[in-house]
């Protein structure tokens, strides 16, 4: 199992219906910068018409996550099926995996007194036909969650279909959210800059299941 | 004497009713199953219910742990919204647990509007109003029609119009058509026989004038049409003074001047017809009187030319968009939206719409506007008195066609300027918030200051609430079972809400307030009736008291004795038997092969009816023109508009061009651009214009701390290029000022809007202090707007209001 998620950002019309679920779902602290996901939105004017664009995201569970290797107390670890979580007991709120996150996807919950950041909905999605609740709940589905190890999942039939990019792929992270092209040309231009890497999953499958393998040994059971 | 008695009779008839009545079962077995379940309380349970966060009524499940709601996820089962729960939706719980509910029923000890209110019991409540009706009505001679209500929409907002029209018996009901989109699903009703619905999961090219999918969200259109935009099938023009997240959707976004959209469809209308590029075959064989209209757009010069000096938009850009919908056709549609009014040509404007969209042939077909199927749920009945002392409704003037739900505005004004023909003494205020809501705050509290007797049934202390003598507080609606609703579509569908935990506090569903107020007030009220109504006096001379009052309806509780789920039931079985009822229980779903038809393709995905056993095209087979079916709406009257139906020269269900029976009514018969209509904006001013957004449902959800969340407060969008001229920057406090009010808010300076206009959402700007999030928090729209109306209807003009903006 390697947990992953799709994101046919395209569909997403700025609703937030997945962060109201997350919230209720996971119980996450109420405050602005209390998120574990979150709609980037980037917006203004080309030759004086106004655009937007929004990426939806969260945490990218990526393979060899910055945050797990600079935990001091293992309160950063990878879970069983590659999901990035932390022991709310052993973080002692050093911030470190805070600041070395490239996706600013951890927060302070002060109820906890720990670090908290999104868990792939561990709890519902990994249930036979589960799946997280920010998936569940939007309404133009936007998100695909699924295993990369498995041929059939919902989410790697789609990257077979489908060419990708990720957010911020130069800090070599091996992110796991896979952020949907367009298949129209001219859409897809609009939303992607000129060093954006697009990938394919013939392509992209090998170096991440060489890396999966590598790291997987520090998955806990 | 014996002819008025038996006019009498036949006057009394019986009123149909779909959400109460008999049943075989007495009160004592109900309680009794009542008592059992309260006992044996699962831990774990999840309960279908109907979210009633906004209008839409999605299909959602309750997951109640140990009595209490913790989570709400959307039930995949429902067609209309199929797997999706929005964020008002998902936050359906702080409408539960917000702590600012009310709890108890009040009474108020200060002021008006002043908020201080003492705590009552229930009996001491209903005792408070039957005390002041009873004077009222002594001093009123009976006329019931002297208390006004009013009504937000919602399931049971039908339980509470029962009580006030058929049993108390007043003429003057108000609920937000009038507020809302009346215009807009009469002029599409007696144009194409229905206001239906778009099929945007098959519509090849859409123009989107002033709806907002995106943000005012709406199943299954909005879930449909996102997933095929963008190169994917769907061509989208959005036309509108913002760039809206719908606008970040479209192939083509066309800023317009508000107010003019008229004048772009005219002159989409008039390319069509000069280009030859409408569908004529279908034009010949479905259109009444089309060569009327066509010489109306052709003589009037409607060139797109003329609608550029007025819109704003190119010529040329009409020119493409009127023959690339037409290319399309008929799979192309011009969404009817679901806005409010927005100026006096609204009821034209959506008679050009639905016109222009016939001239394609998209509808009732695949990809165009649908009518649909709607299953029939079982009736009750009830009997109605009749109380000749009752008036007709005050408002019956004041537009051409004023029908049961009354003109909110005009009513208003008549009542706070005391031109009512009768006085009107009181009003009970159901789930409706008129104070932020209806246009020009100062006058509608003019008015409650007018009245002796103001109950207001609410769940929260909203700015109408504080205006109240008696607050009844209602429970939420994951606190009660409503009636079963059938919902009519491509996949027409059955659900109901039913109760996930019991009322908290001293709440209580409506249909409960409905019986305790009913069973205190029949015998007094009855005592009155007596007293002044001659016919009543004339017919008790031979006839037996208590046989008379029970026949004729006057014990007014009647309708409220049994349980909803029992009611339920019975509206249910007798159409699809009990095992169909269980179905409906477990899945909080029904439609017919449901359980065969049902399938999950992958998580994103269900199938709920297979593609060959969708309703695309039914007016081939529906013979009779059943009005509640083609509304596809609550907002009307269903009554109203088959008596205009009816009246139609054309029985044939054939595109009306030409409208004689409104004629006759002072209306233009054909959509007509009217430039000393049209409101311009003064150098140096702004139009005013308002709208949704995705995670506020006009002013209901305001206190909700998780909504709150995603967005604190409301901002006043201004141009860039102007606020800079103005010295206006992103959060400076700005006053904004019309002829009927000022309010001060942020600025959110954007190029994403035309110039001369300004907006910001509706919903902000409470003043009840019982709201500590919502609470002085932005400000309200309607306390700016002015009070005008159209001549149609009597909706109120949302859009024709100029303000002035200083920084202060």
């Amino acid at each position: 199992m390697n947990y992953a998620m799709a994101l046919d950002y395209q569909n997403c019309i700025n609703c937030k219906a997945c962060e109201v679920a997350c919230k209720e779902e996971n119980g996450v602290q109420l405050g602005a910068d209390k998120q574990r996901i979150w709609i980037g939105v980037v917006e203004g004017t080309i030759f004086g018409k106004p655009f937007i664009n929004l990426y939806p995201s969260q945490c990218n569970h990526c393979i060899d996550a910055p945050c797990v290797n600079v935990c001091p107390t293992n309160a950063s670890h990878f879970a069983g099926g590659g999901i990035v979580k932390v022991d709310a007991h052993k973080c002692i709120l050093c911030k470190g995996c805070m600041e070395a996150c490239p996706y600013d996807a951890r927060f302070v919950d002060d109820t906890m007194v720990a670090v908290d950041k999104c868990t792939f909905c561990d709890h519902r999605s990994l249930v036979e036909g589960g799946t997280t609740a920010c998936q569940a709940t939007c309404p133009t589905k936007v998100r695909v969650f699924g295993d990369l190890d498995d041929e059939n999942s919902d989410i790697v039939k789609l990257l077979k279909t489908k060419r990708f990019f990720f957010q911020k792929e130069h800090t070599g992270t091996l992110p796991k959210l896979f952020y949907i092209l367009p298949d129209d040309e001219t859409y897809a231009k609009q939303s992607v800059s000129h060093h954006t890497k697009i990938h394919t999953w013939d392509e992209i499958q090998p170096l991440y299941a060489q890396a999966r393998e590598r790291r997987s040994k520090e998955w806990r059971k | 004497m014996k002819v008025e008695i038996s006019r009498r009779r036949f006057l009394q008839g019986s009123v149909a009713l779909s959400i109460v009545g008999g049943t075989a079962l007495s009160q004592t077995s109900i309680l009794a199953e009542n008592a059992k379940k309260s006992k044996e309380l699962p831990l774990l349970k999840q309960v279908p219910t109907i979210c009633e966060m906004c209008v839409n009524k999605c299909a959602a499940i309750a997951t109640v742990k140990n009595g209490i709601v913790t989570k709400l996820d959307p039930n995949p089962y429902f067609p209309k919204s199929r797997n999706m729960l929005c964020a008002r939706g998902v936050a359906g719980i702080h409408a539960l647990y917000d702590p600012d509910r009310l709890k108890y029923p009040l009474i108020r000890t200060g002021q008006r509007g002043d908020g201080k209110y003492r705590r009552a019991s229930w009996d001491e409540a209903y005792a408070f109003i039957q005390e002041k009706l009873v004077k009222i009505l002594d001093e009123e001679k009976d006329n019931r029609s002297c208390i006004g209500y009013c009504a937000g929409e919602g399931l049971a907002e039908h339980t509470f119009k029962t009580f006030m029209a058929d049993k108390f018996g007043s003429s003057n009901f108000l609920n937000h058509s009038t507020i809302c989109l009346q215009t807009a699903v009469s002029g599409y009703t007696l144009t194409i026989g229905g206001y239906g619905q778009a099929d945007l999961e098959n519509a090849k090219y859409v123009i989107m004038a002033g709806a907002n999918r995106a943000e005012a969200i709406l199943t299954p259109d909005t879930m449909d049409m996102f997933k095929r935009t963008r190169g994917r099938g769907m061509k989208l023009v959005v036309v509108d003074p913002r760039f809206t997240n719908s606008a970040m959707h479209a192939d083509t976004y066309v800023p317009i001047k508000p107010g003019t959209d008229l004048a772009f469809v005219l002159a989409l209308t008039y390319v069509a017809i000069s280009d030859q590029i409408y569908n004529r075959s279908y034009v010949a064989k479905n259109f009444v009187d089309f060569d009327k209209y066509k010489k109306h757009i052709i003589e009037n010069e409607y060139t797109p030319e003329w609608a550029e000096k007025i819109t704003g938009i190119p010529a040329a850009t009409i020119c493409k968009i009127a023959h690339d919908f037409m290319a399309n056709a008929p799979q192309a549609v011009y969404y009817q939206g679901r806005r409010t009014t927005w100026s006096k040509n609204d009821f034209q404007l959506r008679r050009a719409m639905a016109l222009f969209s016939a001239l394609g042939g998209g509808i009732d077909v695949k990809g165009g506007i649908v009518f649909g199927k709607k299953l029939p749920l079982g009736e009750h009945t009830t009997t109605a008195p009749m109380y000749a002392q009752a008036k007709p409704r005050i408002d019956k003037n004041l537009a051409a066609v004023v029908g049961a739900t009354g003109t909110w505005v005009g009513w208003r004004n008549m009542v706070a300027e005391g031109k009512s023909p009768y006085p009107i003494r009181g009003m009970f205020v159901y789930k409706q918030n008129p104070m932020l809501s209806v246009p020009n705050t100062a006058k509608t509290r003019q008015m409650f200051e007018k009245m002796d007797l103001v109950v207001v049934i609410d769940t929260m202390p909203s700015d109408t609430a504080m205006m109240a003598d008696v607050i009844l507080p209602e429970c939420t609606y994951l606190e009660r079972e409503d009636p079963v609703q059938s919902f009519a579509g491509i996949e027409p569908a059955i659900a109901v809400r039913e109760k996930a935990i019991d009322p908290m506090y001293e709440t209580k569903p409506v249909i409960e307030i409905m019986r305790g107020l009913a069973q205190k007030l029949s015998k007094p009220l009855w005592e009155i009736t007596k007293k002044y109504d001659e016919d009543v006096q004339d017919e008790l001379e031979d006839a037996d008291e208590a046989e008379f009052y029970e026949e004729n309806g006057f014990d007014l509780s009647e309708p409220f004795m049994h349980s909803q789920e029992e009611t339920n039931k019975h509206l249910f079985v007798e159409k699809y038997g009990e095992e169909a009822w269980g179905i409906l229980r477990e899945k909080g779903v029904f439609y017919p092969n449901m359980l065969s038809y049902f399938k999950k393709i992958d998580n994103n995905t269900y199938q709920c009816y297979p593609k060959d056993r969708k309703f695309y095209s039914v007016l081939k087979l529906e013979e009779e023109y059943d009005a509640e079916t083609f509304l596809h709406d609550l907002c009307v009257n269903p009554v109203d508009i088959a008596d205009l139906k009816r009246s139609f020269n054309t029985p044939n269900k054939k595109v009306e061009c030409y409208l004689g029976s409104m004629e006759s009514r002072g209306v233009d018969p054909m959509p007509t651009w009217k430039d000393e209509e049209f409101v311009k904006v003064p150098s140096g001013q702004f139009k005013f214009i308002s709208g949704r957004h995705a995670q506020f449902t006009q002013n209901s959800s305001q206190n909700n701390i998780m909504l709150l969340e995603l967005m604190r407060e409301n901002y006043i969008w201004i141009n860039d290029q102007e606020a800079k001229a103005l010295g206006i920057a992103f959060g400076d406090t700005v006053e904004v000022s019309s002829r009927v009010g000022r309010v001060r808010i942020k600025a959110y300076p954007t190029p994403k809007i035309v110039p001369q206009t300004v907006f910001y959402i509706h919903g902000f700007g409470a003043k009840s202090e019982g709201l500590t999030f919502a609470h002085r928090n932005g400000a309200s729209d309607n306390e700016i707007i002015e009070d005008t109306i159209e001549p149609v209807h009597g909706c109120a003009n949302m859009h024709d209001t100029i303000v002035s903006i200083k920084k202060v």
